[in-house]
């Protein structure tokens, strides 16, 4: 079965209720907000359930975003209890593997917590932190 | 001064014990230690009786006791747990780790229209580019990370 299929049959799943209230909504989306202003990539979360592995399924969900090279898509499964975040080519020159694996460890740690909200929002926030070019201060 | 001692070869006199008189010693010692016993033995709960300028206090009911050993101890958990957990309980957190997930798929910052949309346009894209070889998402440059909890 090919991943459209797939994400297919995820689409007439049957739905539960929101998973966000309205505060809840408005505080990722300021995340989101303000990373996007940090460091000038674009920022893109997606919370529910992958269809098959979700390594694919967050890579085919970045690649649908308008300009993936200079985007970072954060996919929370909570049901798989599984995160992943994907770097675009530009946007992985200032914001290396390890940094985003930091990221990956302070959402996880939130998230089993349970706090899923907060996690993200930090999660996103520390993402931006490490993306954002260094000033030069005292370039000659 | 080393010298006055029998072992001045080894040790000067002051450290040695082969000096005078074990018995004076031990009656030192005795009388160290007779004042605390004697203080001890003769301090009786007979003498405990309080002073007669101390003012006397009334007979502390049950009911006090219980209330203040017991009801405030107990008020006070309540509130502080209770001050631990409305914040969560007022953000609304319907995620609980360890009960599945039911809810809507949610996308923040996606495309309009969510993982529908995007699951069109990406057909739309591989139904136009036909004989293209490859999916579109195989990009090596792409990087990222992923944890579980």
């Amino acid at each position: 079965m090919d991943l459209l299929t797939r994400i297919r049959i995820g689409a007439v799943r049957v739905h539960g209720g929101d998973a966000f209230s309205p505060a809840q909504r408005h505080e990722i989306d300021k995340a989101i907000r303000d990373a996007e202003t940090m460091c000038r990539y674009e920022f893109s979360v997606f919370v529910g359930s992958s269809d098959g592995e979700t390594r694919p399924f967050a890579t085919r969900l970045h690649s649908t975003l308008s300009a993936p090279d200079r985007s970072v898509l954060v996919m929370v499964d909570p049901s798989a209890r599984i995160v992943e975040i994907i770097t675009g080519a530009e946007v992985r020159r200032d914001l290396d593997d390890g940094e985003v694996r930091l990221a990956a460890l302070a959402m996880q740690t939130a998230f089993a917590g349970g706090d899923l909200v907060g996690g993200i929002a930090q999660g996103v926030l520390m993402l931006a932190d490490h993306a954002r070019k260094p000033r030069m201060l005292h370039a000659e | 001064m080393a010298s006055r001692t029998p072992n001045a070869v080894r040790y000067p006199g002051r450290v040695m014990s082969d000096s005078p008189a074990p018995a004076a010693r031990r009656l030192g010692r005795l009388l160290a230690v007779t004042p605390a016993v004697v203080v001890l033995l003769s301090a009786g709960p007979a003498v405990a009786v309080p002073p007669e300028q101390w003012p006397v206090s009334e007979p502390v009911s049950t009911l006090t006791v219980l209330l203040v050993l017991g009801a405030i101890p107990l008020a006070l958990i309540a509130t502080i747990s209770l001050l631990v957990y409305v914040p969560s309980m007022a953000r609304g957190e319907t995620y609980v780790p360890g009960l599945a997930w039911r809810n809507e798929n949610e996308w923040f910052g996606g495309p309009r229209g969510g993982v529908e949309a995007a699951d069109d346009a990406e057909h739309r894209a591989v139904e136009s580019s036909a004989g293209h070889d490859g999916p579109p998402d195989t990009d090596p440059d792409r990087g990222g990370a992923s944890a579980r909890w």
